[in-house]
Formats: structure tokens, sequence, C-alpha cells
């Protein structure tokens, strides 16, 4: 066979057609994949916060009598802003309902890979 | 009238803003070419469609990354070409008791009788090419890609890709005149 042969056979040497399944398949691991609920930064997050939590908790309760010093370190420390918890609860109460009403209304920035999807 | 078809620059675009209808229509556009250069890469069908499945879904995550004005068929290609190329090497890793060559198990009789026909021999013939002749081959003659973006994909000089191509020819042209004189052979 000359180059010439060789070079046109090549050219007019049609494509494989692609297994049938491919296109379902490649569109499967791809658009139609189920997202995560969480992103990877979003697990790291809330992992890091729980483990700091647990940590503290553990602090706390590890110690003799940490709960009975917690307390203590807490009255003086309102004894010190001239706020005795008999006289400012009503104080206490209401900025933690305030608190509670203003976290309520809150609403997160979606991620927007997940705002993108619908 | 008809509608002009959009570019894959759009087509990328509108996929990084959520449309992910605009990554099907690119995955319409390549998937063939993906696969047939993964199939012609490795020589197993299966192997081929993982290949042609994880290029197209590494280049879904990364396409934020894309670099606007780049051409993505180049991109494409080059992910499928070192998808082939990391399945290559993990089949070299394996001792042919744990892992047999699927792909190469040679001819029989009747695929012996089949390669009378010019097409099938000579996709026999670039079959039994090596690898890196094999890429360049599918690239150019089979895909009319051009020189630059083969090198590109195959991360190689333009003059070894052109080197490449003038062996693969020798090497094909030798091949098929073999069979051409075994079967004038009584």
């Amino acid at each position: 066979m000359t180059d010439d042969q060789i070079e046109r056979a090549l050219f007019a040497l049609p494509l494989e057609e692609p297994p049938a399944d491919l296109h379902a398949r490649i569109l499967a691991a791809t658009i139609h994949r189920p997202r995560l609920m969480f992103r990877a930064w979003e697990v790291w997050v809330i992992g890091t916060l729980v483990a700091v939590m647990v940590w503290l908790g553990y602090l706390v309760f590890s110690l003799p009598q940490a709960s009975d010093r917690l307390a203590r370190a807490l009255a003086a420390s309102l004894d010190q802003f001239g706020l005795q918890l008999g006289s400012g609860l009503a104080l206490w109460i209401l900025l933690g309902i305030s608190t509670a009403v203003w976290i309520s209304l809150i609403s997160l920035p979606q991620s927007r890979r997940r705002a993108t999807d619908h | 009238m008809e509608v002009p078809a959009l570019t894959d620059d759009a087509l990328i675009a509108a996929a990084v803003a959520g449309r992910n209808e605009a990554f099907g229509t690119l995955v319409e556009r390549y998937e063939r070419a993906v696969y047939h250069l993964a199939f012609r890469t490795l020589r197993d069908t299966e192997e081929a469609k993982d290949a042609a499945q994880e290029a197209f879904f590494k280049a879904y995550r990364a396409l934020r990354t894309f670099r606007p004005g780049a051409k993505f068929s180049t991109w494409i290609f080059t992910i499928t070409y070192h998808a082939c190329c990391d399945r290559l090497a993990r089949r070299k890793r394996y001792s042919n008791d744990e892992l047999p060559d699927r792909a190469d198990p040679g001819a029989g009789p009747a695929e012996l009788a089949e390669r009378t026909d010019t097409a099938v021999r000579l996709r026999a013939a670039i079959d039994d090419l090596p690898e890196k002749y094999r890429a360049v081959v599918t690239l150019f003659h089979l895909q009319g890609r051009q020189y630059e973006e083969i090198a590109a994909v195959l991360d190689l000089p333009m003059g070894t890709v052109k080197t490449h191509l003038f062996r693969a020819k020798e090497l094909l042209r030798k091949a098929l005149s073999d069979v051409v004189a075994e079967q004038g052979t009584p």
C-alpha cells in the first residue's frame, strides 16, 4: 500500500459508535449526580464546633467541683457589673428573648450550588 | 430558519451559571470523540467507558477553573488521555495473574478471516500500534485534530507529534502489506 492509500483509508475510517449506555452513565455521574446535603467546608466547620463543645464539656465536668466553680465565677462577674441575679433577672430574660427573636429572623444565604439546582 | 448552535464557550458559561442542560449538550457534542480516544488508547470497551465517564466527571467538577478562550476539546481530550494513561499504568502494575490484559487477547481464526475487509484490517493494525502512536493517529486521522491541539493534549512538542505520525504510518503500511502478502500465500 502507498502512503496516499494509507492516508485515504485512515481519513475514511469512521469512528465507532459509543456504547448505548455511555451517555446516560456520563449524565448520571455529572449533572444528575445527587447533591450532598453539606459541602466539604460546612462539614469541617460543624465538625470543629462540635469537637470544641465536646472538649469544653469534658473540661468542665472532669474538673473537681467544676460546675460549682463555674457558677461562682459567673455570679462574681455578674456582681462585678452591678447586676445582681435577683434584681437583674427581668433584664436578662428580656435580653434572651430579644436575642432569640433576632436569631429567628436571620435568613442565612443559601449556598450558590444548591440555589442554582432548580 | 435554523437556530445557530451555541459555541462551547457559551455552553460552558451557561453550565457554570447552573444550567445543567448546557453541560448535557457538551457531553452530546464530545462523548463520541472522547470515547473513541479512550477506546483506541485502552483497547477495552469497559475501561474506555469508565475513562470517558471519569473525564467528563473531572471536567464537570473543574468547569469553573476552565480558562475562557481555551478550547474545550483540547481540555477534555487532555483529561481523557491522562485518565487513560493512569489506567494503563495501573494495568502494568498488576501481574498478569491478577489482571489479565483483556485488551489484547490475540486474533482468533474468525477474526483473521474478518480482517480481509480494509477498514477492519486497518482498525486491527491501529490497535496493534504502540500506545504513543495510537493516540496520535486517533487524534489526527480519525478525529481530524490539528498538530497544535494534539501536541497540547499529549504534552509533546509538535515535531514529535509529526514524527510519531510518520512512524505510525510506516508501521501501518508494513502491517497491511504483511496481511496482503499472507493472504496471497497459498
